[in-house]
């Protein structure tokens, strides 16, 4: 048996080597086209991700908000229910931290502002809740759904200046953005070795240590497992489908919503709601929870790898490649790292009825 | 026997034989359809009927024997083979497109090309010649269960086939529909001269409709003779056979096992059946259940009484109700009408973990379904449903559920897997232990055991019947849902037969002849 699983780990690792280097290859390939530094795509972005000083800090700062909305992801998917729509949920999130906070100063605020994120997330995913049990609707296809409405609205939000658009006097065309938030409802950060890592980060870390617990050694966790693997066998048992299905779906979504609220406080968009902020924030969770194959402590260094994507591209892109390519680069590599563990999923789909086989045959066998 | 009948047949199955693993489904099976005559072929569940009907229309290859249509031997590789040949079959489950015309559906699967014009008056035109009165250009999801029936006929006979199968065709229709369609077939198809074999589980059905009969009995033919003259009784006897006598013998096996005895409960009827019985309290109680799906009463004024300490077999054929009475027992249905009880207590069988918080075990017809969760650990599903009593302030305590399940693995022997092993990676029979070992040791009030057998091997099939005896022995009302005859005659206490979501007799064992059992299987209730 650990000879199995020693034999797995290696053609993980290498599936990841292989994976990684293709995509380097192709950019390579990609920058040498445009006439770029293309010998110097991986120093680019190592340095722009962890070398340079200070960058590993970014790198965490924007690591966090994509670790807390994969944990969210998680908890959805243990229940079974597939919810894509972190982005829309996030941005939906934000928009009530930003109008609970941005005319209050002080701590207070910050903690009204991050429960506003995890309470205005919550509701949107709420809706799919509700469609889902009431309509009967999928949720894979409502929550997505709801992404596209949630950036309408946000966009109407952030045009009503009533509402959450900040008007900048004297100046003629008015941009969407919020009021800036006040230094005092800003987050915090600890200097480590010269790198600023705001405490939001520290807090991700022990609520991904808080989910894996909730989801493996609680009654709570057991029971939503229970209904994600088997809902029949959850609803006989006493598992009331529709309650415990909804909490995870909307929980979900609540992640979704304090990850946007802390990113807001940890200073993305010059601490300010604008339209396109979420930034991609809420589907890289849902492929980190892919990647991390859904197990919370997994997800911390497959968060930070994502991060360290987002800051060395950028870093790539100030060397000379053009951003579009740069963006390219980064998406190329986020696909490495997405087919292992897809191909790892079907290779144990494909043995599973082998075993259950093999199990059959050996218990026939010492019966007769 | 048959010799009345001048013309040659039309199709000729000779010495027909097919095989799945150990299992004979068709052996040494002869069969002819003769022109112009309606050839009823009766049994029950898995007495190889529908086997053979596949055979004939080329989904399943004999192993051995052939087919002679006009005395000429042919090979059928293929439905579309038999279609050529002109074997039509009328399918149990109906293969309509909701979405669909009537006379789009018609065509469907044709090769020629066609013309809508044309190809809606051939439509109306084979409708009109059975007198199968149907709009064509109606959409298919909005017709009743009898007009897609006729539909699927009308797609048949416009065919022209020579051989017309028909697989249980009234098990979705009203009674007045049947009627209608036998004196469709009756009018129509015989005259024409085509060849009609009638698959059917109603004796009703197979004494109105045909005019010869084939019984089958665990894939041999046991009797073939005309219907004229014959009883429902002569049917249902020969349907069911001598097994009614074979019982005491397999019960006098089950007497031997070690369980029964350590529980010093003689499985004789005078120790566990007949009087006492009644004197014993109701531990469960059903009125006039009434269970609706997709509009149609599955369960129909069903009433059902259990007492502690005895066996309930419910007896009938696959489909008429039983998955539906185990789903309501296990919390997975609501009721559209009527009353469940359990010891007293009204329950709401639709609210998620009613009935087992009442006391309600069950181990279900499907595990698979909704007794088990495959991909988690053999522990685990022993304690599904008791996580709590392992828990403290909603935490699991890991050494404390593995410790329980290793003493109830030990109890029920459950072997092949430790603890920690995925409940999959478990044999068949020791994941059935693990649901019985789970149900059982919550002392449940009642045991609802659906199909326990199905599927396992001799040595777990005898585990799993000493088990419920020693289930009921020890106070638990056991209800027993099988389509195993034999099953239901070896450890039952008292027999009720469902048809159509009601039951429609109750027998003590010492009632259940094979004659009253085939009646009631067939679908006659008592009038006596």
């Amino acid at each position: 048996m650990p000879d199995r699983s020693v034999r797995r780990m290696v053609s993980v690792v290498v599936l990841y080597v292989v994976c990684v280097l293709t995509a380097l290859a192709v950019a390579a390939v990609l920058i040498a086209m445009t006439g770029g530094p293309w010998r110097r795509v991986l120093t680019a972005l190592l340095d722009g991700s962890v070398r340079n000083p200070g960058r590993w800090g970014t790198t965490i700062t924007e690591a966090t908000p994509i670790l807390i909305v994969a944990l969210g992801v998680i908890v959805s998917s243990r229940a079974g229910l597939v919810n894509i729509g972190q982005e829309g949920q996030l941005a939906m999130g934000t928009a009530a931290a930003t109008w609970v906070a941005v005319n209050h100063r002080g701590p207070v605020a910050l903690l009204f502002m991050l429960a506003a994120g995890f309470v205005g997330g919550a509701l949107w995913a709420g809706l799919a809740a509700v469609l889902r049990y009431w309509r009967k609707v999928p949720e894979v296809i409502s929550t997505l759904l709801l992404v596209f409405v949630a950036s309408q609205i946000t966009g109407w939000l952030l045009s009503r200046s009533f509402l959450l658009q900040y008007l900048e006097k004297g100046v003629q065309n008015q941009v969407q953005t919020s009021k800036q938030l006040d230094p005092t409802t800003r987050v915090g950060s600890v200097r480590l070795l010269g790198n600023a890592v705001p405490w939001t980060a520290l807090a991700a870390v022990a609520l991904a240590v808080a989910v894996g617990v909730l989801i493996s050694r609680t009654r709570w966790g057991f029971r939503l497992t229970v209904l994600g693997r088997n809902p029949r066998t959850a609803q006989r048992i006493g598992v009331p489908v529709m309650i415990a299905g909804s909490t995870a779906l909307m929980l979900g979504g609540a992640m979704a919503g304090l990850a946007g609220a802390s990113m807001l406080a940890a200073g993305a968009s010059g601490y300010r709601f604008t339209a396109g902020f979420s930034n991609n924030v809420g589907w890289e969770g849902l492929l980190v929870a892919l990647v991390a194959r859904n197990r919370p402590w997994a997800c911390i260094p497959v968060a930070f790898v994502f991060g360290m994507l987002r800051t060395g591209s950028g870093f790539l892109a100030a060397t000379g490649v053009p951003r579009s390519i740069a963006e390219v680069v980064r998406a190329l590599l986020v696909m490495a790292m997405l087919v292992p563990p897809a191909l790892m999923t079907l290779f144990d789909q494909r043995r599973r009825p082998a075993v259950a086989a093999a199990g059959t045959l050996a218990t026939v066998a010492a019966g007769g | 026997m048959v010799g009345e009948v001048s013309a040659s047949p039309t199709i000729t199955l000779h010495g027909i034989t097919k095989r799945y693993g150990s299992v004979v489904a068709c052996d040494d099976v002869d069969l002819m359809l003769h022109p112009g005559q309606i050839h009823g072929i009766l049994g029950e569940n898995g007495a190889g009927k529908s086997t053979l009907m596949k055979i004939l229309i080329g989904l399943v290859q004999p192993d051995e024997g052939h087919l002679l249509l006009h005395g000429r031997p042919v090979s059928v590789h293929d439905p579309q083979t038999a279609a050529d040949l002109g074997i039509g079959m009328v399918h149990q489950h109906l293969s309509l497109v909701d979405e669909l015309t009537v006379w789009e559906n018609v065509l469907l699967g044709d090769h020629r090309r066609f013309d809508r014009g044309i190809a809606r008056r051939q439509v109306a035109d084979t409708a009109a010649r059975y007198g199968l009165a149907i709009d064509p250009d109606v959409r298919v999801g909005d017709l009743s269960a009898g007009l897609r029936q006729r539909v699927e006929l009308i797609k048949c006979l416009r065919r022209d086939p020579k051989i017309l199968i028909l697989d249980e065709p009234t098990s979705v229709l009203t009674p007045a529909e049947s009627e209608d369609l036998f004196s469709t077939l009756r009018a129509a198809v015989v005259t024409e001269g085509r060849a009609v074999a009638l698959v059917s589980h109603k004796l009703a059905e197979i004494l109105h409709a045909t005019d010869v009969v084939t019984i089958m009995r665990q894939g041999k033919v046991v009797e073939h003779r005309p219907t004229t003259g014959a009883t429902a009784l002569d049917l249902a006897t020969a349907m069911v056979g001598r097994r009614v006598s074979l019982r005491s013998s397999a019960a006098a096996l089950g007497a031997t096992d070690d369980l029964d005895a350590g529980h010093g409960e003689p499985d004789t009827p005078e120790g566990s059946g007949t009087d006492p019985a009644a004197a014993r309290p109701v531990v469960l109680q059903i009125d006039h259940a009434r269970v609706l799906r997709h509009g149609v009463a599955v369960i129909d004024d069903l009433c059902l009484t259990l007492h502690a300490g005895e066996i309930l077999g419910v007896a009938g054929v696959e489909g008429n109700g039983q998955r539906e009475l185990g789903d309501l027992l296990s919390s997975l249905v609501h009721l559209d009408g009527g009353t469940v009880t359990v010891n007293g207590v009204t329950a709401h069988p639709g609210r998620a973990g009613s009935m087992a918080g009442l006391g309600v075990a069950v181990i279900p017809e499907d595990r698979h379904d909704s007794g088990c969760v495959l991909s988690m650990t053999v522990a685990e599903n022993l304690l599904l449903d008791r996580i709590g009593s392992v828990s403290t302030m909603g935490f699991v305590r890991r050494t404390e559920l593995r410790q329980r399940a290793l003493a109830l693995m030990d109890e029920f022997d459950i072997k092949g897997a430790g603890p920690d092993a995925t409940f999959a990676s478990l044999s068949g029979g020791n994941q059935q232990r693990v649901v019985l070992a789970r149900e059982l040791s919550h002392h449940p009030a009642v045991l609802v055991a659906a199909q326990p057998t199905r599927g396992l091997d001799v040595g777990a099939i005898e585990y799993m019947s000493a088990r419920l005896r020693a289930a009921a022995a020890s106070g638990i009302g056991v209800l027993l849902i099988s389509t195993e005859l034999e099953e239901i005659l070896d450890l039952s206490d008292r027999i009720v037969v469902l048809s159509r979501g009601r039951v429609i007799g109750e027998l003590t064992r010492a009632e259940a002849t094979a004659e009253r059992m085939g009646l009631l299987l067939g679908g006659m209730a008592e009038h006596a």
